[in-house]
């Protein structure tokens, strides 16, 4: 699966430019030191934190996206920096419990 | 005798905080990890310790899944990404440079003071690139960790540490302030 169709299967909100590219795997967390520790290449992270400090978190890791749940306002300056490093910022309004149980039945889960 | 190739693996993971710290007499700033949330001022010697920063973070080791090399890194306070604050710092020279490249560039920040003089060694903060780029699809892109002696002048430096900030507040996070 691509983040073209996570966006299209979603109706997920693209807020940042950025290159598609195949996703692998879910990872939940609001703590960068969680992403920076367990995120895999790939992984789509999903979280509520919408500092700019999620941008450069995100690419040590290699993300293919932050998904930002419950309808959470991300900052200009958060997504200028993901424009700049090519990181999809996508957003919803679902809250996280029920993102997470559509991605499942997506086929997608913990990698 | 062949060389391994490495393969690094994060191990020994460690979650807790680390402390920014400044003299309210001579302005030296300090930073270690603790296992504690600490926000109290407090005499050492001659100095007047306030708290300037406590975040979230983590630290670790690598060891090589081939050959068993373990390589601590309780040495590093955080990894830092440069914010643009100065256009002649080197950091930000080499940022540019490599940008053009798909290469993104940190700084492998050591604890204060003595990182200021003694930084990470080339030989550990290549280990680190490596094993971030080991995790990632560098087709992409690829990260390069330099060392925080490159910062020109550390007092002025706006960069942002990669840390969890003001995740035990109950209240809105806003602006950080300048750590140095």
């Amino acid at each position: 699966m691509t983040t073209q169709e996570l966006i299209d299967l979603l109706g997920l909100k693209a807020l940042s430019t950025f290159e598609h590219r195949e996703v692998h795997g879910v990872f939940i967390s609001d703590m960068l030191s969680d992403v920076m520790a367990g995120a895999k290449s790939g992984n789509i992270w999903i979280t509520v934190q919408t500092h700019k400090n999620i941008v450069p978190a995100a690419n040590l890791v290699d993300v293919s996206a932050i998904i930002i749940t419950h309808g959470k306002n991300v900052p200009l300056e958060t997504i200028e920096l993901a424009n700049k490093h090519d990181i999809a910022i996508l957003s919803t309004d679902s809250e996280t419990f029920d993102l997470v149980g559509r991605l499942y039945s997506l086929g997608l889960a913990t990698k | 005798m062949v060389e391994c190739e490495h393969q690094w693996e994060m191990t020994n993971t460690q979650f807790a905080f680390v402390v920014f710290e400044k003299c309210s007499h001579c302005q030296v700033v300090r930073s270690y990890f603790s296992k504690q949330d600490t926000w109290d001022d407090y005499m050492e010697d001659e100095h007047h310790w306030s708290i300037v920063e406590n975040a979230q973070t983590f630290r670790f080791d690598l060891k090589c899944s081939n050959c068993g090399e373990h390589v601590a890194f309780d040495d590093l306070a955080g990894l830092l990404y440069c914010t643009s604050c100065l256009e002649d710092c080197e950091v930000e020279i080499q940022r540019k440079k490599y940008e053009a490249e798909k290469t993104w560039v940190l700084v492998g920040f050591g604890f204060l003071p003595e990182s200021k003089s003694t930084p990470l060694s080339g030989a550990k903060l290549q280990i680190l690139s490596d094993y971030f780029n080991q995790r990632r699809d560098t087709s992409r892109s690829t990260i390069k960790i330099i060392p925080n002696s490159l910062i020109t002048n550390i007092s002025l430096c706006r960069g942002e540490f990669i840390h969890d900030v003001g995740m035990l507040s109950l209240e809105a996070p806003g602006e950080r302030t300048p750590l140095f």
